[in-house]
């Protein structure tokens, strides 16, 4: 009964809150403009925009000691997540049959694995430096916590549920991953979309001036 | 105060765009931008972490652009944007900002924070909330003409010393010039070097220059302080100047905020573009060096390393031409650890030198600028920001180092091939 | 007769040999019921004496008298052994003796600890907190002390689950609920294992140095660490009892990982045998370590008052560091590293945050 509604109406109701409310938060942003820049460019701020959108993802080297933690887990958790989130097999096939009606390449079990792994080890090194570290305790809300503690527990649950083999374990997983697509648009958790707009506004600043952000 | 409290909220909802509001979407509160800032790595203090000088801003923008911080307005939850937030923050954001640019070359998903700070200050000074030198600065630049206090008298008496030295003629609201040079009060006052080597250059390269008697101040304090109606009188002032003289370019000086402001925000400032071109000085020196019309003779023997303006380098792109032009006249030039757009801020921009406040703080964040000069373990530092080089000065004096500091014009007017140098 | 299972298999026939194989694991697979079905059954009487028809063919099969390894076509490690004999053995262990005698000890740890909270109570800072702190631990150590204690809690739990589930679980939750927990606390348990080791290493490099014996540790031994008595005995910045669990984290944990790693990656040709020594050695060294840890826990929460600081803020109270590191609070002191509590909480306390503007106007002015 309850797991019918998990499997059903729950599911196509996150997903369409986490498209819609994506969508609209972009679309927010957005609305909110620019005013032009009217300097006369030196470089080209497009490419620019593309550029650092790209370079930003590369290890910066003047960052200190903490710096390099901070940038080695987050390097772990986010391949990690992004790895067993769009090529683990379980996920594909879900996929497939849910959303998009065809499947495509899957990594091994032991990548899968692996990647899981990695995604584990991040995360919870990202989570108890925000618990611990002076400036991440000044700085996060409520919503920092809950995002992490939602993305943990979704990867908790599903690694649980690794045997393949319980209904019960493969519905928590999919109603915690149901619960945060639905918070997902009210969080920082845009940051996955809004990052490539934060990068982007950034890059074609620099850009125009010449610098390579 | 409740009434400009409240304009200087409403200053500061108009300055979130979609920037803004991508920026604090996009923030995961992962605290690297402390790494990336001489007032957190030198105290250890939290507060200092860039992002969190930006709360106010958050706060207002929590409030009006989030589905939480909607939902929470309408029951009541979430406390607004206090005037006492201003107060508690004020200092933040002018006293411990020096809008160096640093952490949002660091940002993990990009945001441009010193953009934010640059842009919440409207707000501050609306508000009310700015440190008293900078108002006072701001009020003798709208006044006078200068934040120093310098008048075209003053110029003149300096111009007249130069005429002498050189035996050069300064030209003075020259007509049809091709350049219109700009200098900042504290070159005037501190180093009038600049300005005769300035003279000297470009009369071996031949260059016709002039200098405007109703625009010569390049500084903006109205940037500094963050108010826009200042900042576009003040820009104003040198447009329209540069367009009674016909000029064709308009030169920046080695002051690093000046041309930030001139170069970059101005035509946003007045709101439309100009007929002339900026440059600043260091790019032209590169293109005339190129050119071939700026001959340079001999190299000092002396190591020499390079502090970039983060105004002129990072903030302003031009990173290249400093290293080419110490090049053409240093024999050996180190390059500090972290250098070019990675370099680490003096201390005392973003009108952080104006604010006497701040002085025993950015004294003690100098400690930065101190170690990394150690690690090059030369003696001579070259730089191109008169605002920079009284910071470096009185850190270098502080911490009692043996550290000299020249400006890269001077240096490139001392190796000039020509007869009118005068060599000591 | 070693060839004897290939030969009453007819070779070719693939299925039956599938077949004869399930059925023989589902044998086995049921004996530990059976086992513990009969054993309530023939509670306090002899066994009866029935004699079994098939017990010769049994003990061929079992291979009692003879080599153990047959040969077959069948490729795979322990693919010539039909019945493992020391499976018995080992399984016998385990209900017999792991399990009992490990969960005796467990809650005789707990058990120990709430006697001792309630004889001896919280070790007090004698001297009171002083006014001063000392910076204990970075924030890096923090975070992989706090990493290694995570991930180990969520390995002790799932690993405890799975080895008492039977006796201690099955009857609360029933089979049905049972077996969902056990397969995802095993799957848990798989997947977090290797994070332990990473934890291990990481803590090892960070710590060692600190960690090597030296003067002054044993007579902090003989004096029973102070914990005892109420006279305060000096250590280094560790002392014996923390220095010898970190090198029992080391080394037992060393085991526990090695041995993990035999039974999570069955890939490198380990028959069952090794499997089996791997189990009950993991399982040994899981419960001694988790019996340290408990203590270690009790010290550092209600046992002792000031021991959680050094590690949940990064600094800790002068006086708890002269009352039981004073070798080491006192070369600090000397250095003049001590801080005020002020400018510690300037740092860690968000409370004081919003004070920072009044704080550099006063300082201004």
């Amino acid at each position: 009964m309850i797991g019918q509604f998990i499997d059903g109406p729950l599911w196509t109701f996150s997903l369409a809150v986490f498209v819609i409310g994506v969508v609209w938060r972009i679309v927010t942003i957005l609305m909110a403009g620019n005013r032009p820049d009217l300097s006369t460019p030196r470089g080209s701020a497009s490419s620019g925009a593309i550029r650092t959108i790209f370079s930003r993802s590369v290890y910066e080297r003047t960052a200190a000691t903490r710096g390099r933690l901070l940038q080695i887990a987050g390097y772990l958790f986010h391949i990690g997540l992004f790895a067993l989130l769009f090529f683990a097999k379980p996920h594909v096939d879900f996929y497939a049959e849910r959303i998009t009606g065809f499947g495509w390449a899957t990594m091994p079990h032991w990548a899968f694995i692996l990647s899981a792994e990695l995604a584990f080890l991040g995360l919870l090194l990202l989570w108890i430096h925000r618990l611990l570290s002076p400036v991440t305790r000044l700085l996060s809300d409520l919503d920092d916590h809950l995002g992490s503690i939602l993305v943990f527990l979704v990867m908790l649950t599903g690694c649980l549920a690794l045997a393949q083999s319980f209904e019960a374990l493969r519905l928590i997983h999919l109603l915690l991953a149901e619960l945060l697509l639905i918070y997902f648009p009210f969080s920082k958790l845009m940051h996955t979309f809004t990052f490539v707009m934060s990068r982007g506004y950034t890059g074609a600043t620099m850009g125009r001036k010449g610098v390579n952000a | 105060m409740i009434e400009q409290f409240e304009q200087g909220v409403e200053v500061l909802r108009q300055q979130i765009d979609a920037r803004i509001s991508s920026y604090f979407s996009s923030c995961v509160h992962c605290g690297l931008c402390a790494e990336a800032c001489l007032f957190y790595t030198e105290t250890h203090d939290p507060r200092y972490t860039p992002i969190y000088k930006l709360e106010p801003m958050r706060k207002l923008w929590r409030r009006e652009h989030t589905f939480w911080g909607k939902l929470g307005a309408v029951f009541g939850l979430n406390e607004p944007l206090t005037e006492q937030d201003f107060a508690d923050w004020e200092t933040l954001v002018y006293d411990s900002c020096t809008l160096c640019g640093r952490c949002s070359m660091i940002c993990p998903v990009g945001n441009d924070i010193t953009y934010m700070i640059r842009r919440q200050r409207e707000g501050f000074s609306v508000a009310g909330y700015a440190p008293e030198g900078m108002k006072e600065a701001t009020k003798r630049a709208l006044k006078i003409g200068s934040p120093m206090g310098v008048t075209f008298k003053t110029l003149k008496a300096a111009l007249a010393h130069v005429e002498r030295d050189t035996g050069l003629a300064i030209p003075i609201d020259k007509k049809g010039a091709d350049y219109m040079t700009l200098f900042s009060s504290m070159e005037v006052v501190n180093f009038p070097e600049y300005i005769e080597s300035i003279a000297r250059i470009f009369q071996a390269a031949g260059i016709s220059w002039t200098i405007s008697s109703k625009a010569f101040e390049a500084t903006n304090s109205g940037i500094q302080i963050g108010n826009r109606e200042a900042a576009a009188e003040l820009v104003n002032r040198i447009v329209v100047a540069a367009e009674e003289l016909n000029v064709k370019y308009v030169v920046s000086p080695e002051c690093g905020h000046a041309y930030t402001s001139i170069r970059w925000e101005g035509p946003n400032l007045i709101g439309r573009q100009y007929p002339f071109e900026v440059v600043h000085i260091l790019e032209l020196l590169e293109q005339l060096k190129r050119d071939g019309r700026l001959q340079l003779e001999g190299k000092s023997a002396t190591p020499m390393t390079l502090h970039d303006p983060c105004q002129i380098v990072r903030r302003g792109g031009v990173v290249q031409q400093p290293r080419e032009l110490l090049d053409g006249v240093a024999e050996t030039f180190v390059e500090m650890k972290d250098h070019g757009v990675m370099n680490w801020c003096c201390g005392g921009g973003g009108g952080v030198s104006a604010n006497d406040r701040a002085e025993p703080l950015r004294l003690r964040v100098f400690e930065r600028k101190k170690r990394q000069l150690e690690e090059t373990g030369v003696d001579t530092l070259v730089t191109a920001c008169a605002n920079c080089r009284i910071i470096l000065e009185e850190g270098i004096e502080e911490y009692e180092m043996e550290t000299e500091v020249i400006s890269l014009t001077e240096l490139v007017a001392e190796h000039l091939v020509d007869g009118s140098k005068n060599k000591e | 007769m070693g060839s004897m299972i290939s030969i009453s298999i007819p070779p070719g026939s693939l299925g039956a040999k599938a077949a004869a194989w399930s059925l023989l694991l589902l044998w086995l697979m049921l004996l530990p019921g059976q086992g513990l079905a009969e054993s309530k059954q023939v509670k306090g009487l002899p066994p009866p004496a029935v004699l079994n028809p098939a017990a010769d063919l049994w003990r061929d099969i079992r291979q009692r008298d003879m080599a153990t390894t047959g040969t077959t076509q069948v490729r795979g490690v322990d693919s010539g052994v039909l019945i493992n004999a020391n499976g018995d053995k080992w399984r016998k262990f385990r209900m017999d003796q792991l399990i009992p005698i490990g969960g005796y000890l467990l809650l005789g740890m707990g058990l120990f600890l709430i006697l001792f909270y309630l004889i001896r109570g919280k070790v007090r800072i004698a001297g009171g907190a002083s006014d001063r702190k000392l910076p204990r631990y970075t924030s890096y150590e923090r975070l992989i002390h706090w990493f290694i204690a995570s991930i180990f809690i969520f390995l002790a739990l799932t690993g405890l689950i799975i080895l008492f589930g039977r006796p201690l679980l099955i009857p609360i939750f029933g089979k049905e609920l049972f077996s969902v927990i056990a397969s995802a606390s095993k799957e848990g348990h798989n997947l977090m294992g290797p994070l332990f080791l990473v934890a291990l290493i990481l803590v090892f490099i960070k710590f060692v140095r600190r960690n090597i014996y030296q003067k002054g540790d044993m007579s902090w031994l003989l004096r029973g660490g102070g914990i005892i008595g109420k006279k305060h005995v000096p250590s280094n910045f560790f002392n014996m009892g923390e220095k010898s669990m970190f090198w029992m984290l080391i080394i037992v944990g060393s085991v526990i990982v090695a041995s993990g790693l035999v039974l999570i990656f069955p890939i490198f040709g380990q028959g069952r045998e090794w499997m089996e020594l791997a189990h009950v050695g993991h399982a040994i060294g899981a419960i001694l370590m988790i019996t340290v840890i408990m203590g270690h826990i009790y010290i550092g929460t209600i046992g002792m008052e000031g021991a959680i600081e050094g590690m949940s803020t990064g600094y800790c109270d002068l006086n708890w560091a002269k009352e039981h590191h004073d070798y080491w609070a006192s070369q600090m002191e000397k250095r003049g590293e001590a801080i005020s509590n002020e400018a510690v909480n300037r740092f860690s306390d968000p409370d004081t945050n919003r004070s920072l503007g009044r704080e550099l106007r006063e300082a201004g002015e």
